[in-house]
């Protein structure tokens, strides 16, 4: 052991206090530790592609494969020109993807980092962050297929296209409030990561992803327009296909942010010091 | 200069859905529960409406301080709340009352399988349990060579550490564990995966470590290692403070104390045993005298669907 070293850090650690200024500074000490997560996120995608040949391509090919696959054959269904749906569906699918993955990812978080939270006191939130970075990965090499897909079919950006950029600001917002609630509530009660499993599954009919929301009337649309999904991919996927969005999507969106938020707040602020005891 | 003080700690270990209701009377003991040891534990349980067991009192009133430098060791039998105390000082476990303060960066070694990631290599492992206790890259760069050293395992850091025995994966827990020198360095009985000539080496280190004016804070059932490497002790017997003393003395009365209690278990034991044949012999009975009556084996499919019936009717009496 070496002498040079500098004096450790001095650190007073007072456990016994709890509540919602632990959950809040939970979530920023958590964030501030952008090293620890980043690693752990990128440990997590180079063991799932460890032993296969192609390793993260998986992600783009899948995701090209579903796009085509999709187009192909839904667009048939569909008033829109080929190259819109084609792009309509590709921006789309990745951000509804993005999301069930919030919910679906959510719900093990905790479990999944059981090993870790039992043996080393870190912020909780340090999970959550390497969940949600490992989705925003995949998120960036789905789009990646999605824009490589729509410039070969012709599509140019226009200037309203940056207005998806507060939208991708909101979603991960939402990822943090998503994770921690659903992963402190499912990890405490396990029947919930399987009722999230069977309706998430029922998600994608009735969300205007692989049909488009404009070309329905009637009831169908007025579900589209109830389900939340809908107004959250609409805020990035209208500018991106050079349309404003829906003020009220917004303003659905910012609702449900806040909500969500506060329902994090709660439940973080109410169950987070138990959490070791239930994984 | 590091400290650790402990305060009124209280903890209820809740338990969800892990006990299920006894649905027999317990065996009767022809031993006085006043005196049975065997009974005292039993008694940390604490039980719902219903007679369901839905947590363990597993800390109830633990108070010490350990001043700079100090090395406690913490002993008592097993499920005596040992391991739940390290973890409340690790930080993992938050007390339902009382105050644990920490002066100084902590290192816990509480479980050799936990805190490491089983399809990660040895070498990436190094990494994230530096990043996770708070140490910088460079320290972690810096350590690198140390901790490989120490744990002599060579090229199998590049392997998962899945593919490691029991004792491996010790020797790189405790390798990473003291090589960062945290001011309070916590460990649960991690020599018992260890050879001799790597104890040998540990506690050369942990001595060094303790030199220092570290704290250490040490349970174990290994009288000897106690001795060597800790000052004072502390006796916890069904979460609560027996004794706290020099190592020495606190060792001969619970050493003593154990033996009394065995004693007494093996008696008890006895008479369950002989109570719980006699009872098989009773249900062999009962079993043969259905086999006469029906003409068939009461093995396999019989015995199968009793069973069900009786989990079955098992659930439907607890509504």
């Amino acid at each position: 052991m070496r002498e040079s070293e500098l004096p450790p850090k001095s650190a007073v650690v007072t456990i016994g206090r709890h509540g919602l200024s632990d959950f809040f500074a939970d979530i920023l000490q958590g964030i501030g530790k952008v090293d620890v997560w980043f690693t752990f996120a990128m440990d997590d995608m180079q063991q799932r592609y460890r032993r296969s040949a192609l390793g993260l391509l998986w992600i783009m090919m899948s995701y090209a494969f579903f796009v085509g696959g999709i187009s192909f054959f839904f667009g048939a269904f569909s008033q829109a020109s080929p190259d819109r749906f084609i792009a309509y569906v590709a921006i789309g699918y990745a951000m509804f993807a993005f999301l069930m993955a919030q919910v679906q990812d959510g719900c093990q978080v905790f479990v999944n980092a059981t090993t870790w939270i039992k043996s080393v006191s870190m912020p909780f939130s340090i999970h959550v962050l390497r969940s949600i970075f490992r989705a925003v990965f995949t998120l960036a090499l789905n789009l990646i297929v999605a824009f490589s897909a729509m410039l070969v079919m012709g599509w140019r950006p226009e200037l309203v296209a940056f207005l998806c950029l507060p939208g991708f600001v909101i979603y991960l917002i939402n990822a943090i409030a998503i994770q921690y609630t659903f992963g402190l509530i499912a990890a405490r009660y396990r029947d919930v990561a399987h009722l999230t499993n069977s309706i998430t599954r029922i998600m994608i009919f009735v969300t205007p992803v692989l049909w488009v929301r404009e070309e329905l009337t009637g009831a169908r649309a007025i579900v589209a327009d109830l389900n939340p999904l809908t107004h959250y991919i609409e805020i990035i996927r209208a500018p991106l296909l050079g349309d404003v969005p829906r003020l009220s999507s917004w303003a659905i969106v910012l609702a449900i942010t806040v909500l969500l938020l506060a329902i994090a707040s709660v439940t973080g602020a109410h169950m987070r010091r138990r959490l070791p005891y239930w994984i | 200069m590091s400290h650790v003080s402990v305060k009124n700690l209280f903890l209820n270990y809740p338990l969800y859905q892990q006990a299920p209701i006894p649905d027999k009377p317990q065996i009767a003991h022809s031993v006085d529960p006043e005196n049975s040891a065997h009974n005292h534990r039993n008694e940390t349980l604490i039980r719902g409406g219903n007679n369901a067991i839905i947590g363990v009192r597993a800390l109830s009133g633990i108070s010490f301080e350990v001043p700079s430098g100090g090395r406690l060791a913490i002993m008592g039998e097993n499920g005596s709340g040992k391991t739940t105390l390290l973890q409340v000082l690790a930080g993992i476990y938050a007390p339902d009352s009382g105050e644990v303060v920490i002066d100084g960066q902590t290192t816990s070694v509480v479980n050799i399988n936990l805190g490491m990631s089983l399809e990660a290599s040895g070498h990436n492992n190094i990494t994230l349990r530096g990043l996770a206790a708070g140490r910088s890259r460079r320290e972690i760069e810096e350590r690198r060579a140390d901790i490989a050293a120490f744990s002599e395992l060579g090229e199998f850091l590049d392997l998962p550490v899945q593919t490691y025995s029991a004792g491996m994966r010790m020797r790189l827990n405790f390798a990473i564990a003291t090589a960062f020198q945290p001011d309070v360095l916590i460990l649960d009985e991690w020599l018992s995966a260890g050879d001799a000539a790597f104890r040998k080496k540990a506690t050369a280190r942990m001595q060094s470590f303790v030199e220092q004016a570290g704290i250490l804070i040490l349970a174990s059932h290994s009288r000897a290692l106690m001795e060597a490497t800790c000052d004072r002790a502390l006796w916890l017997d069904c979460g609560q403070i027996r004794a706290e003393g020099k190592v020495g003395e606190v060792a001969n009365a619970y050493d003593e104390e154990m033996i009394r209690r065995q004693k007494d278990r093996d008696i008890r034991a006895q008479a369950e045993l002989e109570a719980a044949r006699a009872h098989a012999t009773f249900v062999g009975q009962v079993d043969q005298a259905a086999q006469s009556e029906n003409g068939r084996s009461p093995s396999g499919f019989y015995s199968f669907f009793a069973r069900l019936s009786r989990i079955f009717l098992r659930a439907i009496g607890r509504k």
